[in-house]
């Protein structure tokens, strides 16, 4: 592995990391105050139990999503500082903004945390909500950065150089709307499945049914209304890079030949030598209605970019099918949960709970498939049409030991967290109920 | 609004020294502590840092966003050529900052406590050590900025800068300022039983500061380090640093006589002096190369790009601070009506 390779990996291994602590971080305390306030209203203790351990589990994950977040913020520059050089002024206010939105999460979260009978009831679960809203607040600000690298804007690039900065459109770059709100939705799906599938295994063990299935209603509730609106986002995000970026739309689709009326692939396998993808199902002219909405517009093929420019075509298609595979799969059990809210004979059935059991990783899996469609997508670029990866890189040699030394830092981080979590429901099912 | 945002960046600076370094402190004082005391020692910890910890160690990032947006030149060359040194201090920050929520959010109290806590003594101690060495290094005048990477040694570019004794020294000074500020802090949130044992930490941290730090200026100077001839040669480097020596004496009454609030101010005062002595004879050239000296100022973006990050920088300010300020106040409140009741 060269040290380019190197890099990238690191980079990508600690997103993927990150991204799940921190969608957590920012999803939970939403489910927090949701129970916190039903034990306001009703005083049901089980609601007060399950605000005490799910804020134990926001202590957590905001604590690994926030030193992952640190660690990110250095990795930025330490990976690619030729990138950071001319990007860093430029994306700057996202940041900037990102780290005070940050900062009022960790005031509030010390309030929240602490506040336990010693501040006034509505104002300590005010703090609450305050996390929560801070916290989808970064996530916004640091996809909006992420947008500006697949619609860098802002700027004039004249022989090379960064001129005339103007950091505020950079901060509203066209890709920013239609990045947060799929990432938003899909971080409120993903955390929403992942905690529902907690509760709904202990359901299923019978382990205080009646705790679990609250836990359950709030999480599931989120995670369901996140997955019936993703369709209509992923609907804008594929029309903006058909706009913007036709390259990622072909390699999101094999789509290797310009045509008009273009089908569209569900599935297959990619065989990129010879420009194939067999196995897969067919529907034709799909393609070009859902990237143009129109059944006959002409979709850009791979063979139209030059070979340099274009990115691994498997990983990006294999992605894609993935997200929206499990995308519709989620969708699908979304409206289930909706009806099984007036077919009250379905949670009798332990059937009902192993299936929401064996889809908790599902929503993270899709999330990880998306960022891999849109990052693996935008390559060879760092910067879209601008920089290439190989041009920002660090010139320290030996990136590969980094990478390592990572890897064995965030795999003993995975599986204490997951111990830790285990712990915690393991705490709360010997307790007695308040 | 260039020097709006310098301000920013120095006033993050200080916090971040005060604050985060009263928190690797507290670690680096568990550490250096009898079997009874470390347990002392860290329900104290867990009472004081608890709320406010996550927030004294945001300053670093709000630092680091202004160094690449304001002053992207100045950045590369840090995260060019101490790559190394901030890859370490990231690794103890992580491991601190989990082993601090760990060991008390874990729901069982077991073996499992031991490994949280030496982890946390451990990356307290070592994360301030790398940090400190970090800012030796940015004064070692061993960085040498090249573009032909190929002509010379991995040692004498990514190494050497950092691996040396004046950084290491500068390191060692960092570390036992952190302790003896949590010491400090330590002694004012004790109970009064407990109080003597931090009386004695802060005298010996106390005692360190001066004696590493008189080593280090000693090692400096032999060893004609720009910094350091820079550092004696300048008269106000040297007012501000005998004031910070002398303020020991009532910060010894103090202690002894148990004012809490005289305590805290002499000791923030004796650290902000420190700095602003190193700042004085630097400023604005923060860097120093092998054959260079390199100005933040000259590094500085374009006017607009200043222009925006320090409007956003006060914003932010407003929203922060009284936030920030509200915490710790009313924290501080809760605990003094438990004493009460």
């Amino acid at each position: 592995m060269d040290n380019l390779d190197a890099a990238r990996m690191q980079m990508a291994f600690t997103l993927i990391f990150h991204i799940v602590f921190a969608c957590i971080g920012m999803v939970m305390p939403f489910f927090m105050v949701v129970a916190h306030k039903k034990w306001l209203n009703t005083k049901n203790p089980i609601y007060l139990t399950l605000t005490k351990s799910w804020q134990k589990g926001v202590a957590i994950f905001f604590v690994t999503g926030a030193v992952s977040g640190t660690a990110l913020s250095f990795e930025l520059g330490l990976l690619w500082p030729e990138f950071m050089k001319h990007a860093g002024p430029i994306i700057g206010m996202p940041f900037s903004l990102e780290g005070a939105a940050f900062f009022v999460e960790a005031i509030a979260l010390g309030f929240y945390l602490y506040g336990w009978n010693k501040l006034p009831e509505k104002f300590h679960w005010f703090t609450g909500v305050i996390v929560g809203i801070s916290g989808v607040a970064s996530g916004i600000l640091v996809v909006s950065a992420n947008g500006w690298m697949n619609a860098p804007s802002g700027f004039d690039y004249i022989n090379g150089e960064f001129l005339n900065i103007d950091p505020i459109k950079a901060l509203l770059n066209p890709a920013w709307f239609t990045q947060a709100l799929h990432m938003t939705l899909a971080a409120f799906t993903a955390t929403g499945f992942a905690v529902a599938g907690v509760h709904a295994y202990q359901v299923y063990k019978k382990r205080h049914i009646e705790l679990h299935k609250k836990a359950f209603k709030i999480a599931i509730t989120f995670g369901a209304i996140a997955a019936i609106l993703q369709p209509i986002s992923g609907d804008i995000s594929a029309k903006d890079i058909a706009e913007r970026q036709p390259v990622k739309l072909a390699a999101m689709e094999a789509h290797y030949h310009t045509t008009q009326g273009a089908p569209l692939y569900i599935g297959g396998i990619v065989d990129d030598e010879n420009q194939k993808v067999s196995y897969k199902i067919e529907i034709p002219k799909a393609l070009s209605f859902l990237a143009f909405g129109d059944f006959n517009a002409e979709v850009k093929g791979l063979n139209d970019f030059p070979e340099d420019v274009r990115p691994n075509v498997p990983i990006v298609h294999y992605a894609f099918q993935t997200m929206v595979g499990i995308g519709s799969l989620l969708l699908i059990v979304g409206i289930l949960f909706f009806i099984s809210l007036k077919k009250k004979s379905w949670w009798k059935n332990n059937t009902f709970w192993l299936l929401f059991t064996l889809l908790a990783p599902m929503g993270f899996i899709a999330l990880e498939a998306g960022w891999i469609v849109t990052e693996v997508g935008r390559q060879p670029w760092i910067i879209h049409n601008i920089m290439k990866t190989k041009d920002a890189v660090t010139p320290m040699p030996g990136m590969i030991y980094s990478f390592y030394m990572y890897v064995i830092l965030y795999a003993i981080l995975t599986v204490a967290v997951t111990w830790l979590m285990a712990r915690q429901i393991k705490s709360l099912n010997t307790s007695k109920l308040v | 609004m260039l020097y709006v945002v310098l301000f920013f960046l120095m006033f993050s600076l200080l916090l971040y020294v005060v604050l985060a370094g009263a928190d690797f402190g507290a670690g680096i004082v568990e550490l250096f502590s009898s079997e009874k005391n470390k347990q002392i020692t860290k329900k104290t910890v867990y009472r004081v840092m608890g709320p406010v910890w996550e927030a004294n160690h945001i300053w670093i990032i709000i630092m680091i966003v202004i160094l690449w947006v304001g002053f992207p030149e100045f950045y590369n060359i840090l995260v060019l050529y101490l790559h190394i040194p901030l890859t370490l201090v990231l690794l103890g920050i992580t491991l601190r900052g989990v082993a601090f929520v760990f060991r008390h959010y874990d729901a069982f109290k077991d073996k499992s406590q031991i490994l949280y806590d030496w982890m946390f003594r451990i990356s307290s101690f070592i994360t301030p050590i790398f940090l400190g060495m970090t800012f030796g290094a940015m004064l070692s005048g061993k960085i040498i900025i090249t573009d032909t990477y190929e002509n010379l040694n991995f040692y004498d570019i990514f190494i050497n800068p950092w691996f040396n004794g004046f950084s290491f020294l500068v390191g060692l000074f960092f570390a036992a300022l952190c302790a003896f500020l949590a010491s400090i802090l330590l002694i004012g949130e004790a109970n009064d039983n407990e109080r003597p044992i931090y009386v004695k930490k802060s005298r010996i941290a106390n005692m360190a500061v001066i004696i590493i730090g008189f080593i280090t200026l000693c090692y400096g100077f032999l060893t004609h380090n720009t910094f350091v001839v820079n550092f004696v040669n300048n008269p106000y480097a040297v007012v501000l640093i005998s004031l910070s020596t002398l303020l020991i004496l009532p910060l010894i009454k103090s202690i002894k006589a148990a004012h809490k609030i005289r305590t805290r101010s002499f000791t923030g005062i004796q650290v902000v002096l420190i700095l602003m002595a190193a700042l004085v004879t630097q400023y604005p050239n923060l860097i120093i190369t092998s054959h260079a000296e390199f100005s933040i100022i000259e590094a500085a973006s374009t006017e607009k790009v200043i222009r925006v990050l320090g409007i956003t920088l006060i914003i932010g300010g407003l929203v922060i601070l009284p936030g920030l300020f509200h915490l710790f106040k009313s924290f501080k409140m809760i605990k003094i009506f438990e004493q009460k009741a």
